[in-house]
């Protein structure tokens, strides 16, 4: 499998404008937003063409220190829920007690955990707060669980072995109004530890909570997005580097690594933005023109057009995202529009 | 620039000829198999090809195209690329009825919602049908090649009392107007 390695030297294009005027007898507004359905093609949803652009926000005024650094660092695998049925952030202690028996029970049945290992298991759930954008955002929650070896003494540290956390953050707001009101939303599930317990935790909150849990994988327009909201972000705090990884369809196939050096990037970048210069925002089409020049820069040396395959992973020094569903937040700056995009796409995926 | 025209040719006797365009060349050589194979009491022919202008030299035997159908793969952003490109070189004639849109992985997840939205809003500005298809099954195959050569025997002019252009008419694209409702 060969290996297209790119580090650019310049590749400062002036990108010509492209405006398609759309005139199905409206005004020539371009609309902020448009609708979708989700998944189940019940609920209609906003899906904004236009982004607030990511400004460093030092979380540590909001969220406590050492809970941004259980969530930033880590790769996270993502899932969507379905809304919690009669969740209570104040019964958080019970629902500790709760699953750890139950992942007791689990492992007494011989199911799922791995039979053998002498330890018990201590889950502690708990609230982040701060990380909630809006008043209408449930607070994130968060859960530990540490294995309890049996004959230990009292005082060992006890060791991670799984971690995760719901959270809902900027969540689109006829959404969440349109909830019954007995129902709490944290539309993102983050894990990250061995499979076996992720599968046993999400059966224990579909069994309390009446809820489901899929697979969430990120599209490649979303991989745009981050990918141009990273590196508009450059000037603030340096990417140094943006890493694109493509797979085309060629037999066998094809894997391509686009690492851009981040000044030319950011270039790029600036001469799409003063098309449109609406501070504070970032269109779709900005994003469309910074992948266009990207592609059409990769053509010129290799004559392979990129968008005959499909991008599988973006990753600068603040965060990667892969198109199955991985995800790592390196710098928590910029933690609430990640956390933003991750929610709208796990809200999209709803099965309602 | 040869731009593909519909009424330059004089049509043949009972037989009817679809041209498939797609950019991946992998859908249409199974559609090609079973349209062919389908047919028992008109000649249908079937030409593929990648994208157009198609090749001058070709010009004379081609026979007269009764349906031009842009193959569209929502998977790859390129083809739906290739398919904006190759619209410039069909003459206008041919989007009275003559033209359809067929689009496999619209189920896919791993696909944006706004690729299948511009896709549709590209049928719905010209007016033309736009069908769905499943290509990794053999029964999405026949599905899609049985709509294909319904479609194709009214714009050959083998249906009585149906056109293309009655037929698109019909069949055609919209975008329903509460999802393009007024907002500013």
């Amino acid at each position: 499998m060969m290996e297209g390695r790119s580090a650019m030297e310049s590749p400062v294009t002036r990108l010509p404008t492209r405006r398609r005027t759309k005139s199905y007898g409206r005004s020539c507004f371009e609309a902020s937003s448009r609708f979708a359905y989700t998944s189940g093609q019940l609920t209609i949803l906003r899906i904004p063409t236009t982004r607030e652009a990511p400004r460093a926000r030092n979380i540590a005024e909001r969220v406590d220190p050492e809970q941004v650094t259980l969530l930033i660092k880590n790769e996270w695998k993502l899932s969507y829920v379905t809304p919690l049925y009669r969740f209570r952030h104040t019964h958080l202690k019970k629902y500790s007690k709760h699953l750890s028996a139950f992942i007791a029970a689990e492992k007494q049945q011989g199911t799922a955990v791995e039979v053998g290992l002498e330890t018990g298991y201590r889950v502690t759930f708990s609230t982040v707060l701060g990380i909630a954008e809006t008043d209408e955002d449930a607070e994130t929650v968060f859960i530990q669980i540490q294995s309890k070896p049996m004959f230990a003494a009292t005082g060992d540290a006890l060791k991670v072995v799984w971690s995760g956390w719901l959270t809902c953050v900027n969540g689109s707001p006829e959404y969440l109004h349109s909830l019954l009101p007995d129902f709490v939303s944290l539309p993102l599930f983050c894990s990250s530890g061995p499979e076996n317990i992720t599968v046993v935790v999400k059966s224990w909150f579909e069994k309390m909570f009446d809820c489901r849990f899929g697979s969430l994988g990120l599209d490649s327009t979303s991989l745009q997005w981050l990918c141009a909201l990273w590196t508009g972000c450059h000037p603030d705090n340096n990417i140094r580097y943006l890493r694109l990884l493509w797979t085309l369809p060629t037999q066998p196939p094809l894997d391509v690594s686009y690492t851009v050096n981040p000044q030319d990037a950011w270039e790029l970048w600036n001469s799409v933005r003063q098309e449109d210069s609406v501070d504070g925002t970032v269109g779709i089409d900005e994003v469309k023109h910074f992948m266009a020049g990207l592609e059409s820069h990769f053509f010129r040396h290799f004559k392979i057009y990129l968008s005959s395959g499909t991008l599988r992973k973006v990753s600068t020094a603040l965060g990667s995202a892969q198109q199955d569903g991985k995800v790592k937040i390196l710098c928590s700056d910029y933690l609430a529009t990640v956390l933003t995009l991750l929610t709208e796409c796990a809200i999209l995926k709803m099965p309602i | 620039m040869s731009t593909l025209k519909p009424f330059s040719k004089i049509p043949e006797l009972n037989s009817a000829n679809v041209l498939l365009v797609e950019n991946e060349e992998q859908f249409q050589k199974k559609l090609a198999d079973v349209i062919v194979n389908a047919e028992k009491d008109v000649s249908v022919g079937v030409r593929l090809a990648r994208r157009l202008p198609l090749p001058v030299e070709n010009e004379e035997t081609r026979p007269c195209i009764d349906l031009v159908v842009f193959i569209i793969n929502l998977s790859f952003e390129r083809s739906f690329q290739s398919v904006e490109l190759s619209l410039k070189y069909v003459d206008p004639g041919f989007f009275l009825g003559k033209v359809c849109f067929l689009v496999t992985g619209a189920r896919c997840w791993s696909v944006s919602s706004d690729r299948l939205q511009s896709v549709r809003k590209l049928a719905t500005s010209l007016r033309c049908p736009l069908l769905y298809a499943e290509d990794q099954t053999v029964e999405g195959v026949n599905t899609a090649a049985a709509r294909l050569l319904r479609v194709l025997k009214v714009t050959a002019g083998l249906t009585p009392w149906a056109t293309g252009l009655s037929l698109s008419t019909l069949t055609r694209c919209t975008l329903s107007s509460d999802l393009e409702g007024d907002f500013d």
